[in-house]
C-alpha cells in the first residue's frame, strides 16, 4: 500500500498518526509515517521518529528541527479532540454547543436518567446514563479528551474527578466555587489521591471573563481548555508577548 | 495535507502524477498555518492552497520543475524575498513552502 493510502485510510479511521517529511538536509523528501499503534511506513528521519511521543500528545504539526541542521516536518494525524461532561446539568448542553463549534466531540454522562436526555442535551454526539466510574471506564479517556465535571454534587463529582485523575485526560476542570473547591480537595486528599496529582483540577474551571449566563461560563471554560492545550495562560492578546497561534514557537 | 488527502486519492486513482506544497514555518504573520497544503495534478488541476492566493501561481510554476526532476524544493516567500514585488504576503509574514512529488 502506497503511503498516500495509508493516510487516507488514516484518516477515515479513529486512529492517530504522525507523517513525518523532511524538508532541508540529509534525506530531504524522506516521508516516515508512524501510527500509535507502533505501525510505521518507510524508513529512516530517527531522530525525529524518536519525538513521536511528545509530539503526538501535542496534538499539533510541527517543525522540528535536529542537531546536524536538518529540518523535518511533522504532521498531526488524528481525530479531532473529546470533551466528556460529567453531569447532563443547563451548563452542559451550552458546552456541548461549544464543542461542536469547534469541530470537537461532546460526550456528557449523569447518572441520573431524568438528567441525561436527548431533550435536555440536544447537541452531545454520546448520552451515557451511568455513575462516573462505568462512564469513564466507557469512554476511557486519553491524551486528547478533556473532562470537565459539572454535577454540584460530591456524591458523582468526587468520584468522577478521582477517575478523571487516573486517565491521560489533557485537561481537567470542575465547577464550583473557590470555597467548594477547597473543602473537596481536602476530601480528595483524605480518600487518598496525591497532592501532586491534585494540581492538575482546574477548579473553579474557566478562563475568568466575568461569565454569568451558563453560555457564557460554556465559553470561559472552553477558552481555558483551548489555553491548557497550547499550553498558554490565557488573557489579552494585545499584552502578549508569545505569537498569537500555537503551531509555532 | 489532510485536508486536501480525499482529492489527491481521487486523482492517483484516476492515474494522475501529483505534487503537494505544504507551509511547513512561518514568520510573523502569515496567511493559513503550518500543515495548510496546495495540490497540484499534472493535468493542471489544483486543490487546498497555502497563502490564500498570493503565492500559489508561483507555487504552481515550481511544482512544474518538482514534476520534471522528481526533486523536492523547500520555498520561502515574504517581504525579504525579491519576489514580494510581484508575489509577496499582503500581511508582511514570510512562509517556508516545502513542495515534493508524491511516490
Amino acid at each position: 500500500m502506497s503511503l498516500i493510502e495509508r493516510l487516507a485510510r488514516l484518516q477515515e479511521s479513529e486512529e492517530r498518526g504522525v507523517l513525518f517529511t523532511c524538508v532541508e538536509g540529509d534525506g530531504v523528501g524522506t516521508n516516515v509515517l508512524v501510527l500509535e499503534s507502533g505501525e510505521r511506513v518507510g524508513d529512516g528521519l530517527d531522530e525525529a521518529v524518536a519525538q513521536f511521543d511528545e509530539l503526538i500528545r501535542d496534538g499539533r504539526n510541527r517543525l522540528l528541527s535536529l542537531e546536524d541542521g536538518t529540518k523535518v516536518f511533522a504532521e498531526w494525524y488524528g481525530p479531532p479532540p473529546r470533551v466528556f461532561v460529567y453531569g447532563a446539568v443547563d451548563t452542559a448542553e451550552a458546552l456541548c454547543r461549544g464543542v461542536k463549534l469547534l469541530g470537537w466531540t461532546a460526550i456528557v454522562a449523569d447518572a441520573r436518567a431524568k438528567f441525561a436526555t436527548r431533550e435536555r442535551i440536544p447537541s452531545a454526539d454520546e448520552l451515557i446514563v451511568e455513575w462516573p466510574q462505568e462512564a469513564l471506564a466507557r469512554v476511557q479517556p486519553d491524551h486528547q479528551t478533556a473532562i470537565v465535571v459539572l454535577t454540584h454534587d460530591d456524591k458523582f463529582d468526587e468520584p468522577a474527578l478521582i477517575g478523571a485523575l487516573e486517565t491521560e485526560a489533557f485537561y481537567i476542570g470542575a465547577l464550583g466555587s473557590r470555597r467548594n473547591q477547597e473543602g473537596r480537595r481536602e476530601r480528595l486528599l483524605e480518600a487518598g489521591v496525591d497532592e501532586e496529582k491534585l494540581d492538575r483540577i482546574m477548579g473553579p474551571c474557566g478562563l475568568d471573563i466575568g461569565a454569568d449566563t451558563q453560555e457564557e461560563t460554556a465559553l470561559s471554560i472552553l477558552a481555558e481548555i483551548l489555553a491548557v492545550r497550547a499550553h498558554r495562560e490565557g488573557g489579552f492578546l494585545k499584552h502578549a508577548k508569545q505569537r498569537i497561534h500555537a503551531e509555532v514557537d | 495535507m489532510k485536508e486536501i488527502l480525499p482529492e489527491v486519492e481521487q486523482w492517483r486513482k484516476d492515474g494522475e502524477k501529483v505534487v503537494v506544497a505544504t507551509v511547513v514555518a512561518t514568520r510573523r504573520s502569515a496567511p493559513r498555518p503550518i500543515g495548510a497544503s496546495l495540490a497540484i495534478a499534472e493535468s493542471g488541476k489544483m486543490c487546498g492552497s497555502v497563502s490564500g492566493g498570493c503565492v500559489e501561481s508561483d507555487v504552481f510554476e515550481n511544482a512544474q520543475e518538482v514534476f520534471e526532476t522528481g526533486a523536492p524544493k523547500l520555498l520561502t516567500y515574504g517581504i525579504e524575498d525579491d519576489l514580494a514585488w510581484s508575489v509577496g504576503l499582503p500581511c508582511g509574514g514570510e512562509i517556508d513552502v516545502f513542495v515534493e512529488a508524491l511516490e
